[in-house]
C-alpha cells in the first residue's frame, strides 16, 4: 500500500445519463415520491466512481429512510412555517398605513414578504443536517464518516457570519467561509480519527483577488460613463459602458475563483488524525471550461428540441385547418398530450445533460485532483459507532437544500 | 474456481488480500487470509448480495446479507470486492440472491402507518388549525389597521388592472355615483354593519368585482355592462358586502400566509411538478372558498329580501355567468373562484320564491345614470 493516494474518479457519461432518465421518469409517474429513491441511487453511482487507491467509496443511505425522515420533516415544517407565517403577517398587518401614492402600496406588500427569513434559519440548519447525513452515510474500505451533532450551533453562527458579511459588503467573506467550514470540518471523522482545519482565514483574500479587480474595473467605468456622459462624450461613455461589461465578466470569473482557491486551500490544510494530510489542486479555468462547454450543449440541444415542437404544431394546425373545424376538438388535445410530452421530455433530457456535461466532470476534476498524503496511517483507523439519524435530511429535502448531489 | 479479492471486515481500516475459492457443491464461498480469525470466512452463496447501481462494471463490491435495518446506518457488514472477470462471471451464476434487497419485517406496516401520521398531521394543519387560526387573528385586528391594508389591495389591484395613479381607474361621473349610492343606501337600510363601506366602480372590460379588508368593494365596469337589470348588479354588490361583513378577505389573507409554500414543500421539485401545485393549490383555495361564497350568498339573499329587492336577481346574473361559460373557454376571474354557479343559480331561484312584494332596486333613470358612471 503507498503512503500516498492519488484520488481517481471513474464514472461514465452514458450509464449514469440512463440512471437519471430512468429515475426521472419514475419519479414523474410517481408524481415526486420516488425523488427520495432517485437521489439516492445516483449518489450510489457517483460514490462508488470515487476511488482512492482503487477503493471505491460505498453510500449506504436508502431512499426509504429519506422518506420516513422526510415525512416527519415536513409535519414538523407545516406546523412551523403555518403558525410563524401567518403571526408574522399579522403583526405586518397592524405596521399598514394608508398608502398615498403609487407604488407604496407596494413597499408595504414588500415588507410582508419578510416572513421569508422565518425558513433562513431552518434551512441553515437543514444543510448541516444534510451533510451529516451524508457522511455518516459514506464509507471507504469499510469505515463509515460521522459528524457530530451541531446543526442548530451552525445555524446560529451562520446566521451571525451572513449579517456580518452583509455589513460590511461582502470584504470579511474569507472569515465567513473559513470559520464556517472549520465549524463543520472540526465535528467531522474517519472511523474514530478526527478531522481538523488547520490555516489562517487570512490567506485566503489572495483568492478574492480577481473578485476585487473585477469590481475596480465596474466602479472606473462606472465613474468614467457618469463623467463623461455628462459631458457630453460620446466615445467616453462607450468605453465606460464595455468596462462594466467587462468587469461583471470578471468579478463573474473572480467568485468561481474564490470558491476554487477556498477549496485548494481549506482542503490542503485539512488533517485527519494528526497524520493524515491532504492536497488538492483544482483548476478555475479547467472548470469554467466545463460549465461553458456543457451549458453551450445543453441550450444547443434544448434549441433542437423545441424547434422539432414548434414544427410539429405547425404540421398539426395545417392538417387540422384542412380537416374542418369539427375535429377541432379531439385534434388540439393530441396536440396538447404530444406537447406535454415533449416538454417534459426537453425538461429531463436538459437535467440530465447537466448531471453527465457538468455536475459529474465537475466532481472528476476535483477527485482526481486531490491527493492524501502519510496515507499508511489509514490502516490503523478503527470503525466508529453508527450516527443514528432519525429524519435522515429530511429537512433538506423539504427545503431543497444541499446542492446538486 | 479460485481467485482472489479485496476484504474489509468494517470494523479497521486495513484492506486483506484474501483467496476466495468457490465451493458449488457446499454452496459457500470461502475467504482465506492468516489475519482472518481461524484463517477463513465461509459466505453461504445465497446470502452473498452485490452493492446496487455500482459505477464500476469491471468489479464487484459483495457484502453478506445485512442485518437489514430501516436506520441504513445500522448496516454493519463486511465488504468484498472481486476484480476477477472469470470469477465474476462464475459467482454471478452461483449466487441465486445477489441483486435482492432485503428489507426488515415490518416495514411495510412502519411505513403505511408513518404516512398515515404524516397525512393526518398536514390534514388537521391545513383544513383545521390554520384556518381558525386565521378566523381569531381577523377578529383581533384594529378595523383602522384593516382598512389600512385593504386600501392597498384596492390600489395594488388598481395598478395591476393598468392604473397609472392611485384612483386613476375609479369612476366618477356624478349622477353614476349617486345612482351607486342610492343602491347601497336601500341595501344597507334595513341592518347595521360593522364596516363603513367604500364601493368603487372601475373602469375595466373584465366581468368581476371583488371585496378587499376593512369595507372596500370595487365593480368593474364589465359586470355593469353585463348586467340585465340593476337588481343584478344590487345581488352581487349584496354577495361582496357578505364577505366584507364576514371578514372573508382579511381572513383568506391571512390563511394564504400561513399556507404560502406548503404544498410546495410536500410535493418537492421535479419536472412537472409545479403544474402539480398550481393545480393542488387551486383545488385547495377553492375548497376553502367554497364555504365563504355560500355563506356570502345567504348573506345576500337576505339583504335583498330586506331592501325589498327580487332575490332572483341573482340567479338569473348566475345564469348569464353560466352562458358565458359555454362560449368562452377561457374562464373569467369571477367564475373560476366561484364554482357551481348552477347551483346556486337554483338556491337564489328557491329562496326568492318565498319573497313577498318586491321593486326594482334603481328606477330607470337612475339606472342609466349607473350604466354611464365611467363616462365623463
Amino acid at each position: 500500500m503507498s503512503s500516498q493516494i492519488q484520488g481517481r474518479y471513474l464514472g461514465k457519461g452514458g450509464p449514469l445519463f440512463r440512471l437519471y432518465l430512468i429515475t426521472s421518469l419514475l419519479t414523474l409517474i410517481t408524481v415526486g415520491i420516488y425523488r427520495f429513491w432517485a437521489k439516492t441511487r445516483i449518489r450510489k453511482y457517483i460514490w462508488s466512481a470515487t476511488t482512492g487507491d482503487d477503493d471505491s467509496f460505498e453510500y449506504t443511505g436508502t431512499g426509504l429512510e429519506k422518506f420516513l425522515g422526510f415525512l416527519v420533516a415536513i409535519v414538523i415544517l407545516a406546523v412551523y412555517l403555518g403558525i410563524v407565517q401567518m403571526v408574522l403577517f399579522y403583526f405586518g398587518l397592524n405596521l399598514f398605513t394608508e398608502p398615498t401614492s403609487q407604488g407604496q402600496e407596494l413597499a408595504q406588500l414588500g415588507a410582508i414578504y419578510i416572513t421569508l427569513l422565518a425558513v433562513l434559519p431552518l434551512m441553515l440548519f437543514a444543510q448541516y443536517r444534510a451533510r451529516r447525513y451524508k457522511m455518516a452515510r459514506s464509507r471507504w474500505r469499510g469505515i463509515r464518516f460521522g459528524m457530530e451533532n451541531g446543526a442548530w450551533g451552525y445555524a446560529a453562527r451562520a446566521l451571525g457570519y451572513y449579517l456580518l458579511n452583509m455589513i460590511t459588503l461582502g470584504l470579511l467573506n474569507p472569515l465567513v467561509s473559513f470559520r464556517l467550514e472549520k465549524y463543520m470540518a472540526d465535528r467531522s471523522w474517519f472511523g474514530d480519527a478526527q478531522f481538523e482545519q488547520t490555516g489562517r482565514w487570512q490567506d485566503l483574500y489572495a483568492g478574492m483577488k480577481h473578485v476585487f479587480i473585477g469590481l475596480a474595473i465596474i466602479i472606473v467605468g462606472a465613474v468614467l460613463l457618469g463623467l463623461l456622459a455628462a459631458g457630453g462624450g460620446v466615445a467616453g461613455a462607450i468605453v465606460g459602458g464595455i468596462a462594466i461589461f467587462v468587469g461583471y465578466i470578471w468579478l463573474l470569473i473572480g467568485l468561481v475563483y474564490y470558491r476554487v482557491y477556498a477549496f485548494n486551500y481549506l482542503t490542503g490544510h485539512k488533517v485527519l488524525d494528526g497524520a493524515v494530510t491532504f492536497e488538492a489542486h483544482l483548476e478555475t479555468g479547467k472548470i469554467i471550461g466545463i460549465v461553458v462547454v456543457g451549458t453551450i450543449v445543453i441550450s444547443v440541444v434544448m434549441g433542437v428540441i423545441l424547434a422539432i415542437v414548434g414544427g410539429v404544431v405547425a404540421a398539426m394546425a395545417s392538417t387540422m385547418a384542412g380537416a374542418g373545424v369539427g375535429d377541432f376538438g379531439g385534434g388540439s388535445i393530441a396536440v396538447g398530450i404530444l406537447l406535454a410530452v415533449l416538454y417534459i421530455g426537453a425538461f429531463l433530457v436538459a437535467g440530465g445533460l447537466g448531471l453527465v456535461m457538468i455536475t459529474q466532470p465537475v466532481i472528476e476534476h476535483a477527485v482526481n485532483n486531490v491527493t492524501v498524503h502519510n496515507a499508511d496511517h489509514l490502516n490503523t483507523i478503527q470503525q466508529r459507532a453508527a450516527d443514528a439519524g432519525a429524519d435522515a435530511e429530511g429537512f433538506a429535502d423539504a427545503l431543497d437544500v444541499g446542492g446538486a448531489i | 474456481m479460485t481467485s482472489m479479492g479485496r476484504f474489509f471486515d468494517g470494523e479497521s481500516g486495513q484492506r486483506l488480500d484474501v483467496g476466495l475459492a468457490v465451493d458449488a457443491a457446499a454452496q459457500t464461498l470461502r475467504l482465506e487470509h492468516p489475519d482472518l480469525p481461524m484463517g477463513s470466512q465461509y459466505w453461504p452463496l445465497d446470502a452473498i448480495r452485490a452493492l446496487a447501481d455500482h459505477a464500476r462494471d469491471d468489479q464487484l463490491v459483495l457484502s453478506l446479507r445485512a442485518d437489514v435495518a430501516l436506520d441504513s446506518a445500522l448496516i454493519r457488514t463486511a465488504r468484498l470486492t472481486v476484480n476477477d472477470p472469470d470469477m465474476i462471471i462464475v459467482l454471478t451464476r452461483l449466487c441465486p440472491n445477489l441483486k435482492r434487497r432485503d428489507l426488515e419485517r415490518g416495514t411495510g406496516r412502519r411505513v403505511v402507518t408513518r404516512i398515515g401520521l404524516a397525512v393526518g398531521a398536514l390534514a388537521l394543519m391545513i383544513f383545521v388549525i390554520l384556518p381558525a387560526m386565521a378566523s381569531t387573528l381577523a377578529t383581533l385586528i384594529p378595523i383602522e389597521r384593516e382598512i389600512a391594508y385593504g386600501k392597498t389591495v384596492v390600489n395594488q389591484m388598481e395598478r395591476f388592472l393598468g392604473g397609472k395613479t392611485v384612483g386613476g381607474l375609479v369612476c366618477t361621473n356624478a349622477d353614476g355615483v349617486a345612482a351607486l349610492e342610492a343602491m347601497t343606501d336601500r341595501l344597507t337600510d334595513a341592518g347595521d354593519l360593522t364596516y363603513d363601506l367604500n364601493i368603487a366602480v372601475f373602469d375595466h372590460e373584465m366581468v368581476n368585482a371583488f371585496a378587499a379588508p376593512g369595507g372596500q368593494i370595487v365593480l368593474m365596469r364589465g359586470l355593469i355592462d353585463k348586467a340585465k337589470s340593476p337588481d343584478e348588479v344590487a345581488a352581487v354588490l349584496a354577495h361582496e358586502i357578505g364577505h366584507v361583513e364576514a371578514r372573508d378577505t382579511t381572513r383568506n389573507a391571512l390563511r394564504a400566509a400561513g399556507s404560502a409554500g406548503l404544498l410546495a414543500l410536500v410535493l418537492g421539485d421535479f419536472a412537472g411538478g409545479s403544474a402539480v401545485v398550481v393545480v393542488a393549490e387551486y383545488t385547495l383555495n377553492a375548497s376553502y372558498t367554497r364555504e365563504a361564497e355560500a355563506a356570502a350568498d345567504v348573506f345576500a339573499l337576505e339583504m335583498l329580501d330586506r331592501s325589498g329587492t327580487d332575490a332572483a336577481a341573482l340567479a338569473t346574473f348566475f345564469d348569464s355567468l353560466d352562458d358565458l361559460e359555454k362560449t368562452l373557454p377561457d374562464l373569467p376571474v369571477y367564475l373560476s373562484s366561484h364554482p357551481e354557479t348552477v347551483d346556486r343559480a337554483q338556491a337564489a331561484r328557491d329562496f326568492a320564491r318565498s319573497q313577498g312584494l318586491t321593486n326594482p332596486i334603481l328606477n330607470d333613470g337612475e339606472w342609466a345614470a349607473l350604466q354611464n358612471i365611467c363616462k365623463d
